[in-house]
């Protein structure tokens, strides 16, 4: 029951627009919106302002939902909402729809936060917002950055010129915070009719004038307004039309006059309030760009950063040195003794062995979570945290958008693939920040088949260890799967070709706040999500196992595995797996242990499980997320290409054995 | 590479220089370090003009490009970002 209530309000929380908006405060409470440009610092706005933690990071893209929470100042009466970041109203993906939903079509007081040293840059979307007629304040974050450039705004001067409260703020300091608190619980609704340029806003009235912003969108060639125009009021939508054209001609010419004559307006608004200083990168910066994007020394860098921070942190500290310590020590030492002595108390032998027995929630559930998957886990989202922070992820999207054309995607792509490596389920929601519908199957499919999540990926090292060839074998093999999935989908997807475009942020000395918070966040974010599953699957099979049921499902299975050449008991963890790939592969990683399996059968058994069907829970995403059908296929897809794989990489090892 | 004249290059048999066509320079066709104002925005798809404008890319802003590959690099401002050649082909700049 709490399972299930479990994931019914993830389901809920996950949702695209409606179903967030639908975690709304008492009747009673103010609402504030923050809305900006990607990676302006919203969050860690958000994260001051409420206490609460949504995830900040020096990428765009991390918000791909919409998360809400109480003004911590005054719980009872402000409701503070964040949304993910947009480049301007006219959406191009999915996550800038939900941020335009939550806008356009929510209430209360629009916090707009923009980065001090563009304003130039963000004030075309702070006019957009003024035509909405609603409390509106202007936030400059990141004033520190600008000082030290010194092209810090002057906020009063273009207060008075907006007639709008503008607050300088460093949202990660706090600075400016209760200035921005104090300035929104006041906001009035602005002076409105200036802000939408004057052709343009006689046509937009005149087509619907109590909203002359879905009106300016609509003609600007946005599907979703053209429509809803047309449907409403088809003959202001004709004369509103043929006044575009005659005027500005096609939806496009439209959208650039608009865009120029906005950009017109911001700058005689900024004349006066920004210094005069001629903006030059630094030069340290240039040249590590130079370094990181270069054609040999990029690619070098890549090369580094996966051994050093993959391989040998969280290969080897993370899933040997930590891995083994907390098994042997914590659990082997600490826990088991005393839990097998508790246990031997209970007075019912199928009660003790739910607690305790081989399939036991504490030996089994508990142990897996926090002995083998926790460290894993912990290490690589401080690895990715750690690249995060720096801004060496948007470099590495650029640096492999060539590459990752060939398979359907764009270098955007490059930032949920590499998460998958942490958990593929977090993952599947990410893929949310591409743009086209191709886009995010393809990755969606390469996610649930050939990324190992860390839990797979260090169980899968942990197993291997013995065998450097076996590991070597199943890394070639999960490249080769990658590849093959990605041109194979390409091909068949129909579609055109993606288009990649992405903003640098500079590169920064990651701090050891933001890195732990973050880290700290996703492992949380992963332990709500896994943890009752693994208590879960544990109750399942221990059922199972007191009814006979897992004798006769395991049976079910064991021609499958005799097929690749496994001992029987590996059917055992097939059928694990179905609850967790990574849950499976530590049952393999248990018959290692015992020395069940030959090389051949390692490498098999690792290969099958890594490629083997996704868990529950991102089966459960890729439903929400893509639909039914496309999660079917997938889930199909996954199991084939496993049992295929796995038993020809079996076969061909054994032939090679025998042969040597 | 779309011309002035004729559109998509293709539909003109290739848009040859020295056929007198006008080819266009565009941020696809600019050098590392070079310096730029935008003149006009001729995308291939109405989506990727609106790429380009999210983007902060129209007519009258000036940019200088940073890198050529492995995607075009151009900074406006303080701000730098990254696009495809097929994006930065539909940039058409005056130097």
């Amino acid at each position: 029951m709490r399972f299930m209530r479990f994931w019914s309000e993830r389901e809920a929380d996950g949702g695209v627009a409606t179903a967030d908006l639908a975690v709304v405060p008492a009747a009673a409470c103010a609402r504030w919106l923050l809305v900006g440009a990607p990676n302006v610092g919203k969050s860690a706005l958000f994260g001051r302002l409420t206490g609460r933690y949504a995830n900040v990071s020096n990428y765009p893209g991390t918000s791909v939902e919409i998360s809400g929470g109480a003004l911590a100042a005054a719980p009872d009466c402000v409701h503070v909402t964040d949304t993910p970041g947009m480049h301007a109203l006219l959406a191009v993906t999915d996550e800038e729809r939900v941020a335009r939903r939550a806008v356009l079509d929510g209430s209360g007081t629009i916090i707009h936060v923009a980065d001090a040293s563009h304003l130039d840059y963000a004030l075309p979307l702070t006019l957009q917002l003024l035509s909405l007629g609603r409390p509106l304040v202007l936030v400059c974050n990141l004033m520190d950055e600008a000082r030290a450039r010194g092209v810090a705004p002057d906020c009063a001067m273009l207060a008075e010129r907006l007639g709008i409260p503008v607050v300088g703020t460093v949202a990660t300091t706090g600075e400016g915070v209760d200035a921005l608190i104090a300035a929104a619980l006041a906001a009035a609704v602005p002076r409105d009719g200036w802000a939408q340029p004057r052709p343009f806003a006689d046509v937009a009235q005149a087509l619907d004038p109590a909203q002359p912003l879905a009106a300016e969108l609509a003609l600007a060639g946005d599907d979703d307004y053209a429509r809803a125009a047309q449907a409403r009021t088809p003959g202001r939508w004709c004369a509103a039309l043929s006044a575009r054209v005659a005027h500005w001609g096609d939806e496009s010419a439209f959208a650039v006059a608009l865009a120029m004559a906005r950009r017109r307006m911001a700058l005689a608004l900024l004349d006066g309030v920004l210094p005069a200083a001629v903006p030059q990168r630094a030069r340290a910066q240039r040249a590590i760009d130079r370094w990181l994007l270069g054609p040999v020394t990029g690619f070098l860098t890549v090369a580094l950063v996966l051994y050093v921070g993959f391989y040998l942190f969280v290969g080897r500290f993370g899933a040997g040195t930590l891995v083994d310590w907390i098994e042997r020590v914590v659990f082997g030492e600490w826990v088991n003794p005393v839990v097998q002595r508790a246990a031997a108390l209970l007075p019912w032998a199928p009660l003790r062995d739910l607690v305790a027995g081989q399939y036991g929630l504490l030996t089994l559930g508990v142990r897996y979570a926090v002995a083998i998957v926790l460290p894993i886990v912990g290490t690589f989202f401080l690895m990715f945290a750690l690249l995060e922070d720096a801004g060496y992820l948007p470099r590495l999207a650029l640096l492999l958008d060539r590459g990752m054309k060939r398979i359907g995607l764009s270098g955007r792509a490059v930032i949920p693939l590499v998460l998958g490596f942490g958990c593929n389920t977090m993952a599947t929601l990410v893929t949310r920040t591409l743009e086209t519908k191709r886009e995010r199957v393809i990755a969606t499919l390469l996610l649930a088949i050939s990324i190992p999540c860390s839990a797979q990926l260090g169980v899968v090292l942990g197993i291997l260890s013995r065998t450097p060839m076996g590991l070597a074998v199943w890394a070639l093999v999960m490249l080769g799967v990658f590849v093959a999935v990605g041109l194979g989908a390409a091909r068949l997807m129909p579609g055109a070709a993606p288009t990649f475009y992405l903003e640098l942020p500079p590169l920064r000395v990651p701090q050891a706040r933001n890195v732990l918070l973050k880290t700290a966040t996703r492992v949380r974010w992963y332990f709500a999500e896994i943890f009752p599953l693994f208590l879960l699957a544990s109750v399942i099979l221990w059922a199972g196992d007191l009814t006979g049921v897992l004798a006769r499902a395991t049976r079910l299975l064991v021609p499958l595995v005799r097929l690749l050449h496994l001992p029987d008991a590996a059917a055992a963890a097939f059928l694990y797996g179905f609850f967790r790939r990574d849950f499976g592969a530590a049952g393999l990683y248990d018959m290692a242990a015992r020395g069940m399996l030959d090389a051949a059968a390692l490498t098999t058994a690792a290969v099958t499980i890594t490629l083997f069907i996704p868990c529950i829970a991102q089966f459960l995403v890729m439903k929400k997320e893509r639909g039914l059908k496309v999660a079917l296929s997938v889930l199909a897809a996954a199991t084939t290409t496993a049992f295929v794989v796995g038993g020809l990489v079996g076969w061909a090892m054994r032939l090679a054995g025998g042969a040597a | 590479v779309k011309c002035e004249m004729c559109g998509p290059a293709a539909a003109c048999g290739g848009c040859p220089i020295a056929s007198g066509f006008y080819l266009p320079t565009t941020l696809a066709t600019l050098q590392p370090g070079e310096r730029a104002t935008v003149e006009k925005l001729v995308p291939e798809q109405s989506s990727d003009l609106r790429k380009l404008l999210g983007l902060g890319l129209m007519p009258g802003v000036d940019v200088e490009v940073e890198r050529a590959w492995p995607a075009v690099v151009v900074r406006m401002g303080f701000q730098s970002v990254a696009l495809d050649g097929a994006l930065a082909a539909g940039v058409v700049v005056t130097r």
